[in-house]
């Protein structure tokens, strides 16, 4: 009893290999060989032209000039990261078109056809074959693996003997603070928001800081992100190779705002990054209507409250700032050190371009190009009915010529 | 040779109607539930203890286990609740020889040792919450009351378990027949003793003269995975 | 205390709400935990859908930030806990007893208990909706954007309790497979002998009951953190918000081999069916489910390659997930293998499981290159993951799970699903989900985050992104049919008679739909695909087998009988999670509501522990809880003892026609009439 084809040891008895043979005689058929035969023609020139088709998307849908595309490196580290993604890529299409291949081959070869009622050879496994398909995915891996390894100790640090610099990137509920403690290789302490400036062909290390919640500084062209954790002192570094504008995002969700928590860093040649370095702070120019402004932004309750104009913010008066405000049951950051704004591309951490129409819809009401983020939320002059700013017309394009003199 | 019935059924359980139950492995089924239910239990224990011993030492405020834990008080209470698995024991052991008197007693027995444990448990908190330790003081606050409230509330389960069954026994419905009863109850209670043996090893005898942040070495709980 | 339990009379209905309410038959809770999971899934689809919509087009302001991310946040809580894993749990159900020759699971109200919890923990998660304070950080919600400070509304106070509820039904129901797959098997079943789909739900369970208790303590001290000040993942009180990382991993990668293990397994049945051969390499399948289950515990870093867990660490969680794909492959290969040299019948099943294969594929290949932790850097929270997320989950395990449901239905209802429109379906899937998913593998390599609301136009993503929108509409089109399919079969397909596709599982040897009692005689397993050793043998000795089982008079079967007390239990359950939301400053107790529901669930296991597992008392062992399958009483549906061939019969509420001696609709409950006698229209 029991010793019909069903899977398992019994399979190798004479018994079992008769029975399968009887059946399917009785359904009137040759054999193996003839269901072996049956497979329709393997239609080889239609599946290679599709093959064909499908590489050119692949290739076509990569965009290295997108602004965020990983594919358009321009430092090291990114490199080395996309050359690992670039050859496991290939395997993997390589994987992919042989196993899906292998399985649209057996799906047409094996198909059955109107009125074939007979039991196909019933085969319970191969050995060899398992084996095969083990051990080769594993070898593979391995080798994969270990290199993986090795370019992730390689990116860990900047080569040995390279001169960085260093920089502190501070992740705030929805805008970037970088910090430069020795900017100009004289010590020089600079503060400054949603811009990176760095120099050319000079390895920079960031290190990574949170007053609030997690965020992940990621400028896809020049490395892969790392978090920005409140616990933790993280770091990355990266270089650039080419000098011009990089996009970056945060890359972990933050709350309200994430989608709008960019910045730019923007690659200077040395002597450039150099004057700005020595330049960040000096007293700016002012006109009549300017110094107008200046006065509404220094008045009490008024922007100083949480912007700076007049150069770096030395870390007493910014941790001095978190704490009013991380005591606050809301618990959020100062605002943008705005000292260079008239210099800087972007502003409202790399949303809007700088210039007077979008400044003036700015502190007209924040929320219009930015929901969510505190400045509206937190500014007593946004405090009405309306969500409006409080200011007058007048006030407000004086307001405008002082920001836009701040260079 | 692989395709042997690990427990052979030469008759199938059908329509086995007054047989006692069979089972695929012998084993009954409230037994393997409680087994499992058991092996659930310890990675909930497992993770409440890997945060307790991740943030040792982490607090950034006091009182800090030096200041407050009494080794020698819990000691006591830990050889109470030792006991009462001795208890335990014994109540199946009556069970099991239908020896109703004593059934009823060391059932009584386990849950008032039991009760006892729970006392010392709440004299303890109260005597912590006296010197300023809540659960929202610190660290240590946070994980020592989870973790020991977690397993209090274990063995106040245990103790309702053991009192109904108490009462099921009065009843005379307990015996040989209905020993699974006792042994299933036998089963989580001796489980939640063997907890809290871990955990007067690793919060007492361990972690009892732990202080602030810079005193004691952290663990990056990602080394934990290799352990 | 037994008194309760007299006064309160045993629930009798047959027929009817009432009947459903206190059923504890195990095929009746599956077909309930597949309806409740499939509206959920039409919930989260529709999620889907104001997401896709709102991404169409850049700088879209069709919602605002914080509805996108409650869209997001609970359109993935909502697929995974809410319908890929309470689906599996359908097919649970109504499968596993009866692949392993059993009347029932071995603790029947335990399994209602499980089912009652599952829908009352959606119905909390999703009650947020109402108060407009659904969770929005993201279906792992990572600390400390989930303090108080930075999430001050109640909606993640509703994702832990609702997603603490939702582990008690898992584990429940996990205990309860673990212990029936162990215990219940036909005699002569080894280990070895289980169809691949029982020996899949074993490891899926044993998976939830390790994995479970892990995010049961994250959700307890997130819990605590909010509502009694403890600071376990607050930076300003020493916590550290990547502990909440660690514990949810934990649990979570073993989570997402609990989602596809089930799929595998429905998967691994498929096959051999519709190839008329037997699974290729059964051991090294089985061998392979269970080297994913154990090495799925020492990868759960790899989410979180850009925490800064340094390079020594990060390489270790490299290589062990890397790893992971070979077993994976070895499943693969092994299912190839069973194809290769078979007669391929490409029905609906069949398709969804071949479908399954193809995208399966791409999404592990996806998988395979976040492990490689430094490319990983360059791919972690992009659409590339959500590509990742999408093939492995919408092309594996829902495409899994519909091969699922193509396959048994049948056996559920009767009636087959509709051939034409299921293959509709199908395309519509797989095609729509190509080109709904596969353009994202683009938009996150070229630098497109998730979890972002709107976009500008300037960074390229606008064509890929509307190409991803207008497939959600071919998916959505696709659900449709769906549904249609399932309407039009159930009133007009033919009967499908008890075996419709030569399976070779025992299950198909019974009528369809089975029996309340299942199988009349417990069956003699003697081998893997029993049916087709019965069948081959008995065609082979010359009276080939056309019709199922015979039925029995159902009175000498003992099954359990119906209770409320798992319905009270999981009502108590319900309202001691969601009093944690009503806070009402009291002094000492701020919470009271918990301790009215702790107290109603302990009279719901009260009532439940003295209640006889079934409703006529008779001398076996009393105490013996739950399991009465062999020495219960009457059994819930009263069965005529009409011998075959059965007359056809109509369901007067649904419609439904079935083909065996029914006096209540199987899954409506409704009278039963029989249209032979009421008109003779129908030849
Ligand atoms: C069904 C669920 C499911 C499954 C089965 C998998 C399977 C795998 N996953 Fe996936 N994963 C998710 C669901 C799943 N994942 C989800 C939901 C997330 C996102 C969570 C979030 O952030 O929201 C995620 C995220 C995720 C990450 C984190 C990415 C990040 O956030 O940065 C990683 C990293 O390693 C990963 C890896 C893998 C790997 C290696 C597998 C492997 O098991 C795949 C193995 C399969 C194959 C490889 C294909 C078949 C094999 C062959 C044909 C053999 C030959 C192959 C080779 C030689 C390579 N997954
Ligand atoms: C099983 C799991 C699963 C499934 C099936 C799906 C299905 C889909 N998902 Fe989802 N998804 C996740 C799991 C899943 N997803 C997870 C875990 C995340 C991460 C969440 C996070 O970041 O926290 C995610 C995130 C996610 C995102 C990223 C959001 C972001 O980061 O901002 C997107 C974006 O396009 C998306 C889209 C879709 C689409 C279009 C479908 C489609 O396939 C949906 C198809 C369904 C339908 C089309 C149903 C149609 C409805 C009807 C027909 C109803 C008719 C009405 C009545 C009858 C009343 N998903
Ligand atoms: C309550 C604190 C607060 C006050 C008061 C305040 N701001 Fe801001 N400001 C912020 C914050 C926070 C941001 C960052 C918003 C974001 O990008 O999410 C910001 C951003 C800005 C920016 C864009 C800066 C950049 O680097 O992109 C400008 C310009 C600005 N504020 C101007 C002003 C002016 C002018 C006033 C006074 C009329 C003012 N702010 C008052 C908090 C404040
Ligand atoms: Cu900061 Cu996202
Ligand atoms: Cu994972």
């Amino acid at each position: 009893m029991g010793l019909l084809p069903f899977r398992g040891a019994d399979s190798l008895t004479p018994r079992a290999r008769d029975d399968n043979d009887n059946q399917n005689n009785q359904n009137g058929s040759q054999g193996k060989t003839a269901i072996r035969g049956q497979g329709r023609p393997f239609r080889t020139r239609g599946l290679a032209l599709l093959g064909l088709l499908g590489l050119l998307f692949l290739v076509m849908a990569c965009a290295p000039d997108a602004k965020q595309s990983t594919f358009g490196t321009a430092g090291p580290v990114a490199e080395q990261q996309l050359l690992l993604f670039n050859v496991l890529l290939w395997v993997m299409v390589a994987v992919f078109i042989l196993v899906e291949g292998i399985l649209l081959y057996a799906i047409i070869k094996f198909r059955r056809r109107p009125g074939n009622d007979e039991l196909p050879p019933q085969t319970h496994g191969h050995t060899a074959l398992e084996i095969t398909w083990t051990v080769i995915p594993t070898v593979l891996i391995l080798a994969l693996g270990i290199w993986s390894v090795f370019t992730l100790f390689a990116l860990d640090q900047p080569p040995p003997g390279a001169d960085t610099l260093e920089v502190t990137a501070v992740g705030h509920q929805w805008w970037w603070e970088f910090e430069y403690p020795d900017a100009d290789g004289n010590g020089k302490y600079i503060t400054t928001a949603n811009e990176l400036r760095v120099p050319v062909d000079r390895a920079i290390r960031v290190n990574l800081r949170s007053d609030d919640v997690i965020h992940s500084f990621w400028v896809p062209k020049l490395a892969g992100k790392v978090d920005v954790i409140p616990t933790r002192n993280n770091y990355m570094w990266f270089q650039a190779d080419e000098t011009g504008t990089f996009y970056g995002q945060c890359a972990e969700f933050c709350g309200t705002a994430h989608a709008q928590m960019k910045f730019l860093v923007q690659v200077l040649p040395q002597e450039d990054y150099l004057a700005w370095a020595d330049g960040f702070g000096e007293e700016p120019v002012l006109t009549a209507q300017a110094q107008a402004g200046q006065r509404v932004f220094q008045s009490t309750g008024g922007c100083v409250v949480c912007h700076t104009a007049t150069g770096s913010d030395s870390p007493q008066v910014v941790a001095g700032r978190v704490q009013g405000f991380m005591t606050t049951e809301t618990g959020i950051a100062p605002g943008p050190n705005l000292t260079d704004l008239a210099t800087r591309e972007r502003f409202a951490a790399g949303l809007a371009e700088v210039n007077r129409d979008n400044l003036r819809q700015w502190l007209r009401n924040p929320e219009d190009i930015k929901p969510g983020n505190y400045m509206s939320e937190r500014a007593s002059i946004y405090q009405t009915a309306d969500g409006r700013v409080s200011l007058s017309e007048d006030e407000l394009s004086s307001l405008l010529e002082y920001l836009l003199s701040l260079k | 040779m692989a395709h042997h019935a690990e427990t052979g059924h030469p008759t199938g359980h059908a329509p086995a109607v007054h047989a006692e139950e069979q089972t695929t492995t012998g084993i009954n089924h409230r037994k393997l539930l409680m087994w499992v239910f058991l092996s659930s239990d310890c990675l909930f224990f497992g993770s409440l203890i890997a945060t307790y011993m991740v943030y040792r030492g982490q607090s950034l405020v006091g009182p800090y286990p030096v200041d407050i834990i009494d080794v020698p008080i819990t000691t006591i209470s830990t050889f109470v609740l030792l006991c009462s698995s001795f208890a335990m024991v014994r109540a199946l052991a009556a069970t099991n020889e239908d020896n109703q008197g004593k059934i009823q007693f060391w059932l009584l027995m386990t849950a008032f040792l039991g009760a006892i444990f729970i006392g010392f448990q709440v004299y303890e908190f109260n005597l912590f919450r006296a010197e300023g330790l809540r659960i929202d003081t610190n660290l240590f606050g946070a994980t020592f009351f989870t973790l020991t409230g977690f397993h209090g509330a274990h063995v106040t389960l245990g103790i309702v378990w053991l009192v109904a069954l108490f009462f099921v026994a009065r009843k005379g419905r307990l015996g040989p027949r209905t020993a699974l009863d006792v042994e299933m109850a036998g089963l989580y209670w001796h489980f939640v003793d063997i907890v809290w043996i871990v955990i007067f090893t690793l919060l007492y005898l361990i972690g009892g003269f732990d202080t602030g942040p810079s005193a004691t070495i952290s663990i990056d709980p990602s080394v934990l995975g290799f352990l | 205390m037994a008194t309760l339990t007299d006064v309160i009379s045993r629930p009798a209905g047959q027929s009817g709400l009432w009947s459903w309410i206190t059923t504890v038959d195990h095929k009746r809770i599956g077909v309930l935990y597949g309806v409740t999971a499939f509206i959920f899934l039409l919930f989260g689809g529709i999620e889907a859908g104001v997401i896709r919509l709102q991404l169409a087009v850049p700088d879209n302001t069709m919602i605002d930030p914080d509805t996108f991310n409650q869209m997001f946040t609970m359109h993935g809580t909502t697929m995974i806990f809410l319908v890929v894993m309470p689906l599996s749990a359908s097919f649970f159900n109504f499968v596993i007893p009866l692949a392993i020759g059993a009347r029932d699971v071995a603790f029947p109200r335990l399994n209602a208990f499980s089912y009652w919890v599952f829908l009352f923990g959606g119905l909390l998660l999703n009650a947020s909706f109402l108060t407009n304070q659904a969770p929005d950080a993201g279906w792992f919600s990572y600390a400390n954007l989930t303090e108080k400070p930075f999430s001050a509304n109640a909606g993640l106070d509703y994702w832990a309790l609702g997603l603490q509820v939702l582990g008690v039904s898992s584990l429940a129901a996990a205990f309860n497979f673990v212990v029936t797959i162990v215990n219940m098997r036909a005699p002569g079943m080894s280990l070895m002998r289980m169809p691949l789909f029982v020996w899949m739900t074993l490891i899926t369970s044993i998976l939830l009951v390790l994995a479970f208790p892990v995010i049961t303590v994250g959700l307890i001290e997130l819990t605590f953190d909010r509502n009694f000040g403890t600071s376990f993942f607050v930076p300003e009180g020493g916590g550290d918000p990547v502990m909440w990382q660690h514990l949810f991993w934990v649990f979570g990668h073993p989570e997402v081999y609990i989602l596809i293990l089930p799929a595998m397994g429905i998967v691994s049945e498929i096959l051999p069916t519709f190839s008329r051969k037997p699974l290729f390499g059964y051991p090294v399948v089985v061998f392979s489910g269970i080297v994913i289950g154990i090495m799925g515990w020492a990868v759960w870093s790899h989410h979180m390659f850009t925490v800064g867990l340094g390079p020594v660490a990060v390489s270790v969680f490299t290589i062990t997930t890397m790893l992971i794909a070979v077993p994976t492959g070895v499943k693969i290969f092994n299912w190839i293998g069973t194809l290769w040299g078979g007669s391929i019948d490409l029905r609906t099943p069949m398709l969804f499981s071949l479908g399954f294969i193809a995208l399966f594929i791409v999404g592990g290949l996806s998988g395979v290159s976040h492990a490689v932790a430094p490319s990983d850097n360059q791919q972690q929270d992009t659409y590339y993951i959500v590509a990742h997320i999408h093939y492995v989950l919408f092309g594996g395990s829902l495409f899994g799970i519909f091969a699922g449901i193509y396959y048994w239905f049948p056996k559920v209802t009767g009636r087959l699903l509709h051939e034409g429109i299921g293959k509709a379906h199908f395309w519509l899937y797989f095609i729509g989900m190509n080109i709904t998913f596969f353009p994202m593998h683009y938009l996150g390599l070229n630098g497109m985050p998730r979890r972002i609301y709107t976009y500008a136009s300037e960074f390229g993503w606008d064509n890929l992104n509307l190409l991803a929108s207008l497939g959600y509409v071919v998916l959505f089109v696709g659900t449709l049919l769906f549904i249609l399919n399932l309407v039009v079969s159930l009133r007009k397909q033919p009967d499908s008679g008890h075996d419709p596709w030569d399976a070779p599982g025992l299950e198909w040897s019974i009528s369809s739909p089975p029996p309340v009692y299942n199988f009349a005689t417990i069956p003699q397993v003697e081998g893997i695909d029993q049916y087709w050793i019965t069948k081959r043998r008995a065609a082979a000795e010359g009276h080939p087998i056309t019709e199922p089982e015979a039925p029995v008079d159902v009175s000498t079967i003992h099954m359990p009988s119906p209770s409320y007390w798992p319905l009270v239990t999981a009502i108590g359950t319900l309202i001691l999670a969601a009093g944690m939301l009503v806070d009402v400053g009291w002094d000492y107790i701020r919470f009271p509501i918990p301790f009215l529901g702790g107290i109603i669930a302990f009279i719901g296991i009260v009532g439940w522990s003295n209640e006889p597992a079934a409703a006529e008392h008779h001398d076996g062992e009393h105490g013996d809880g739950d399991h009465a399958i062999e020495h219960g009483a009457t059994a819930v549906m009263d069965r005529p003892g009409a011998a075959r061939p059965a007359v056809r019969l109509l369901c007067s509420v649904c419609g439904n026609r079935m083909s065996s001696d029914f006096r209540f609709c199987p899954y409506c409950g409704g009278a039963v009439e029989n249209p032979d006698q009421a008109n003779d229209e129908e030849g």
